[in-house]
């Protein structure tokens, strides 16, 4: 294992049902799994994690986050009427690795934006992901945006800009990518245990998706990626996997830990490289 | 008569928000004769605008810039103030975007800051305004009972998005017309388009609701035109050597609409929106503006674009329709 540089990976869903009271059994599964993979990480003791959450979406170049500790309230605009849609959040963040991230994402010819405003709202799959892998708070965190029109290249070059600052820094670094799979929501309001993927043609994607992946297959999943965008509409387009791939945190086969349904959408938790 | 006691209209104060004194009556000469849908506004919502005016609830300062948008905003208000005289404005924005069904906000009186995510250098704006809760709840019960999943949103801590409060504050900066705010069913993991079908009935039961309580309603469709914008921002944000049309094509679209729109009657806009989105990734994708001409049942009049401008290389327009009948002051 690499002393420097980026040493695992990690792809979650983050949907905020994993932290439900009463969940459904498939969703119970997918948070126990990312539970699992929060220990193993913290077990890594890595000195930041690079994190990507396709609801933090922005248009203007790439958003970094700058504010050490945003902590607070975020009721969701959609799940406001569940448990799971009321989220406490007291996030860690390394400001001076993110600094140096940015400095190499402007570097590489990209524009790098640099956000700290109190009352910025955190987006629900951060917030989600954070209380699964780190209750305790142990980790240290650098979050770029998910911008929209970037393609998956420009994104997989923003994942290599974090890891050319982790290695210049002389850091051991992970990352983590937020996304779903396919992302086809039941529009109904549904009770837990009906929960199932909407598409019988989604799931077949998603499995196929997964199947690569644990077999290592990484660039062949890359490859079919935007057919896997349109077919079962990815989770922005899948684009988090290019830019874990481009970090380098994708070596290797993928653990497969829980795939289930999320209200219809396609949910997995997988890593790389974890001990 | 509506069952909302209309407050008179005070100018835009200084500081702050006005308050509402629930027990304020309409006077005599302030009570207009006719309920129902008075108007139809597309209300572009870009936090630019609001950057541009420098209002006390907006916390970054600007030098200006967009004028001519917010001149054409000054001549809404002015309209809406003298001529509809409106005892709500229901509004309609892409930014409070819910995955599953139509929501309606029923919150008393929604209060707190909102940060834009995208330019919070740009917005970070403090609200405090009143809902017309017996409208709210109307409206998503008609929705429910045409079939619509929907929604009644109770809790006071959900955020209010910055689509829903620039339409809302570049229309009535003084905030003292109560208000019903209406999300966007998208799925903002695939960035999806509405379905128009949807909003076509979701307007049908905006105007059930409306006419049922008997309320005198101006809608605000809370959308950009053409959507493809610069990806960078200059230096200074209001540098307008760097506004202009992201590019032809998207400007001779828009121009299509417009036209359409300046000619009327609005019956071929159905088909014509449709087209434009697709060649121009338009923001009425969203579905606010299908929504505001299907509540006025897509009327036989022309609209009144009272303005069209550029930010960051978006097409936005504000125009007015005001339904067959209605006086045009
Ligand atoms: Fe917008």
């Amino acid at each position: 294992m690499a002393d420097t540089g980026i040493v695992a990976g990690a792809l979650l869903p983050g949907m905020p049902h994993l932290l439900a009271e009463k969940p459904a059994q498939c969703w119970a599964d997918l948070a126990a799994a990312a539970r699992e993979v929060g220990d193993r990480l913290r077990r890594l003791k890595p000195d930041v994690v690079l994190l990507l959450s396709t609801q933090w979406f922005t248009v203007l170049g790439h958003q970094f986050q700058c504010d050490p500790n945003p902590r607070g309230e975020h009721v969701d605009e959609n799940w406001y009427a569940y448990d799971y849609g009321e989220l406490r959040y007291d996030l860690r963040f390394d400001v001076p690795f993110t600094e140096r991230w940015t400095d190499h994402v402007n570097k590489a010819g990209m524009q790098a934006r640099r956000t700290r405003y109190d009352g910025f709202p955190i987006d629900t799959g951060t917030i989600v992901t954070s209380a699964l892998l780190d209750p305790d708070r142990e980790l240290r965190w650098a979050q770029v945006s998910c911008n929209l029109y970037a393609d998956a290249e420009t994104l997989a070059d923003v994942g290599a800009a974090g890891a050319a600052a982790a290695r210049e820094a002389g850091v051991r670094a992970a990352v983590v990518v937020v996304t779903g799979l396919s992302s086809g929501l039941i529009q109904q309001w549904i009770e837990p245990h009906s929960d199932h993927v909407s598409d019988p043609g989604h799931d077949r994607w998603n499995r196929r998706v997964l199947d690569l992946l644990t077999a290592g297959k990484v660039d062949e999943v890359l490859k079919i990626r935007e057919d896997f965008a349109r077919q079962a509409q990815a989770d922005s387009q899948f684009r988090a996997l290019a830019f874990a791939a481009g970090a380098g945190a994708t070596a290797g086969p993928a653990q497969l830990h829980a795939y289930g349904p999320l209200w219809g959408t396609g949910g997995a938790v997988l890593s790389w490289n974890l001990p | 008569m509506s069952r909302v006691f209309r407050v008179p209209v005070a100018p835009a104060r200084s500081g702050g928000v006005r308050r509402y004194d629930t027990t304020e009556r309409p006077s005599a000469e302030s009570a207009p004769a006719r309920a129902g849908i008075v108007a139809g506004v597309l209300s572009p919502h870009p936090p630019h605008l609001i950057y541009a005016e420098n209002p006390p609830q907006n916390e970054p300062r600007s030098t200006g810039g967009w004028e001519v948008l917010r001149w054409a905003y000054e001549r809404l208000r002015k309209r809406i103030r003298e001529v509809h005289r409106p005892d709500v404005l229901i509004v309609h924005a892409p930014h409070w975007i819910t995955m599953v069904g139509h929501h309606v906000n029923c919150v008393p009186n929604p209060r707190g800051v909102s940060v834009e995510p995208i330019f919070p250098h740009l917005f970070r704006y403090s609200y405090d305004f009143r809902t017309d809760v017996e409208l709210g709840e109307a409206i998503a019960d008609e929705a429910t009972d045409l079939g619509l999943v929907t929604r009644k949103l109770h809790d006071p801590r959900v955020r209010v998005d910055y689509a829903t409060i620039g339409a809302l504050h570049l229309v009535n900066p003084a905030w003292d017309i109560p208000v019903v705010s209406l999300s966007a069913n998208n799925n903002p993991y695939f960035y999806s388009e509405a379905s128009l079908e949807e909003m076509e009935v979701l307007g049908e039961a905006t105007r059930r609701a409306v006419e049922r309580t008997g309320r005198r309603a101006v809608l605000l469709a809370s959308n950009s035109l053409s959507h493809l914008h610069w990806h960078e921002e200059p230096e200074l944000p209001e540098d307008m050597e760097r506004e202009h049309p992201y590019n032809n094509h998207q400007y001779r679209w828009d121009m299509k609409l417009l036209e359409a729109i300046r000619r009327g009657p609005t019956a071929p806009l159905r088909e014509l929106i449709t087209e434009h989105i697709e060649a121009t990734a338009s923001e009425t994708k969203a579905g606010s503006l299908t929504w505001m001409l299907a509540a006025m049942g897509w009327p036989q009049v022309p609209g009144d674009v009272m303005g069209y401008g550029t930010i960051i290389g978006t097409g936005n327009a504000v125009v007015e329709w005001t339904p067959e009948g209605g006086h045009r002051g």
